[in-house]
């Protein structure tokens, strides 16, 4: 056998006599070239079958929750999933082209693939970093950490820990009375402020007291006893307003509790594809309830409760109406609506999106950290191995007859590539 | 194994294939547009299922490109793709011995679109979104 590969490469003139750092047990180049590179292989294959664990994770997480990852995923920013993928093709494309280098003895070549790789891997980590803060501070993490202040969609709700800013005291909510509390609607076609524009401004809020009477045969029987008028209306705390304050910046002045507020209720709309609801015009009205804000030290008694009369709503205009009737299509620049009263995935996707988040929506988390948190471990891998390789590669190591540790760095490079390339689009690209 | 020798032939007589710089520009630019196509892709509604099915699709011919040109298996010892398609079938059966009962429970939706959980909602935001 090995006087056969001698033949062969005797015929072209190289010989094994070149790398000091050829090793004695190996019978030449090609010899110790070939045993490493067949240890690299099945090392590769070791890591496809160690990430495998975790994309059955993903896999069976998907298959029975779906609406998880439909909903979950709306927190990542695909812009930066792609500008990583981005960068680790390119980094993937210049650890090979330094295998190349190394090969054809260009040294020069060689150093400045291997530092390009270096400087992608730390892009990718750094991208990264500002992602995993991102997701710290809107305390987007895994398992029980999972509490976050806003929906995908940007809209606020109060959290499990009731530690958002613009969330004050105990609050309770209750639906206004009125034709408004029909159906729903979607707060991101409007962009106006419901006092300004009308929508259910004009309140009369009172806290009743009620007397629950059980007759003989169990039924409750609920009596109003005494109503008292909530005249305050609530400050409207702006986002900016609740972080100054939370800061201790400017003292705003003392509210009065309780107060009321018109609030929107900005969850799922159900009937939005019920064709029986859009005949009588009730599917697309905006969801408008009354908040009324009770202070730190003050609690709503047990037999209050709150009622709100209300004028009715003005008529839903056009741009109101996310469907619209047949007569008068919306206007929401999605043509799409207007042609079909049905929603489309992606439609359906948006309003789930202003809504909060699932029940164990924290898995997709706790499976998104730990597969971008491994593969990233890898990444650093990584920038410790090209490193080491840039520096033996300056001290003019590698020759065309001892290249083997580029070439099987390259390869698992390439592995870790390989995987994001998958994660990518499982985790971000969500439909 | 005339062709391979001749294929040998084309390049150095190195201890393994050197790539072709036009190989590794052409991969390397495939694989950046393949990633713009699946990213553009997921703007279109063609369902839920055939746009995961484009995502995969497209996932999986780069993969298939990088392991091809990036990694050499095209023009390396058929025993490394060997080692290599096996880990695959590894990943495949693990895959596949886990789902094997997905029709055998019984449906929870934990979060039902048509009745969704009534949630304390605070103040909608004046700024932002």
């Amino acid at each position: 056998m090995s006087t056969a590969h001698d033949a062969h490469h005797d015929d072209h003139g190289h010989g094994h006599h070149g790398s000091r750092f050829i090793q004695h047990h190996y019978d030449d180049a090609q010899h110790q070239f070939d045993a490493g590179k067949l240890g690299i292989w099945i090392f590769l294959a070791q890591e496809v079958l160690f990430f495998s664990a975790l994309f059955v994770a993903y896999i069976l997480y998907r298959v029975h929750h779906g609406e998880l990852y439909s909903y979950a995923h709306k927190y990542l920013d695909v812009k930066y999933g792609a500008i990583n993928t981005a960068i680790l093709i390119f980094s993937s494309l210049t650890a090979a082209w330094a295998v190349r280098c190394a090969q054809r003895n260009e040294r020069a070549g060689l150093i400045l693939c291997l530092a390009t790789t270096i400087a992608c891997a730390f892009g990718f980590l750094g991208i990264k970093y500002i992602e995993y803060s991102h997701k710290y501070h809107e305390q987007l993490l895994f398992g029980r950490y999972f509490d976050p202040c806003v929906s995908p969609g940007g809209n606020e709700f109060i959290t499990k820990s009731n530690d958002c800013p613009g969330s004050k005291g105990s609050v309770h909510w209750d639906f206004g009375a009125g034709k408004a509390t029909e159906g729903c609607y979607e707060s991101s076609t409007i962009d106006q402020d419901p006092q300004t524009e009308g929508v259910q401004a004009d309140c009369q809020v009172f806290e009743t007291k009620v007397r629950i009477a059980r007759g003989a045969d169990g039924k409750e029987t609920v009596t109003e006893t005494s109503r008292k008028p909530i005249a305050e209306r609530c400050h409207e705390w702006s986002l900016e307003e609740a972080e100054a304050e939370a800061e201790g910046g400017k003292q705003e002045a003392p509210e009065k509790f309780p107060c009321w507020k018109p609030s929107y209720q900005p969850a799922v709309c159900p009937d939005l594809t019920d064709a029986t609801a859009r005949a009588k015009g009730t599917a697309a009205r905006p969801q408008v309830g009354i908040l009324v804000e009770y202070g730190d030290h003050e609690e709503r008694g047990e037999d209050i409760v709150i009622k709100a009369e209300c004028k009715p709503a003005p008529k839903v205009t056009k741009e109101l109406d996310i469907l619209g009737t047949p007569e008068h299509p919306m206007q929401l620049g999605k043509p799409t609506i207007v042609k079909s009263h049905e929603l489309t995935t992606h439609e359906r996707h948006e309003l789930e999106a202003m809504g909060p988040p699932p029940d164990h929506t924290n898995m997709f988390f706790t499976i998104y950290f730990a597969m971008t948190g491994l593969h990233g471990i890898h990444v650093f891998a990584g920038i410790l191995v090209f490193m080491w390789l840039l520096i033996r590669a300056l001290k003019g190591h590698f020759t065309p007859d001892y290249f083997g540790p580029i070439d099987y760095a390259a390869l698992y490079w390439h592995i870790v590539d390989l995987i994001w390339i998958f994660l990518f689009p499982l985790l971000y690209l969500i439909h | 194994m005339a062709s391979a020798a001749e294929h040998h032939d084309d390049h150095d007589h190195g201890l393994a294939h050197v790539a072709s710089i036009k190989t590794l520009v052409a991969t390397g630019g495939t694989l950046l547009f393949l990633t713009l196509v699946t990213v553009l892709a997921t703007k279109i509604d063609f369902g839920a299922n055939i746009n995961l099915a484009i995502a995969m699709v497209i996932a999986v011919t780069k993969a298939t490109l990088v392991i091809l040109f990036f990694m050499h298996l095209r023009y390396d010892r058929l025993f490394h793709s060997v080692v290599f398609v096996s880990a695959l079938l590894g990943a495949a059966l693990f895959v596949g011995f886990t789902l094997m009962d997905t029709g055998q429970y019984q449906q929870t939706n934990i979060w039902n679109p048509s009745a969704p959980p009534v949630a304390p909602i605070g103040p909608r935001p004046t700024t932002g979104g």
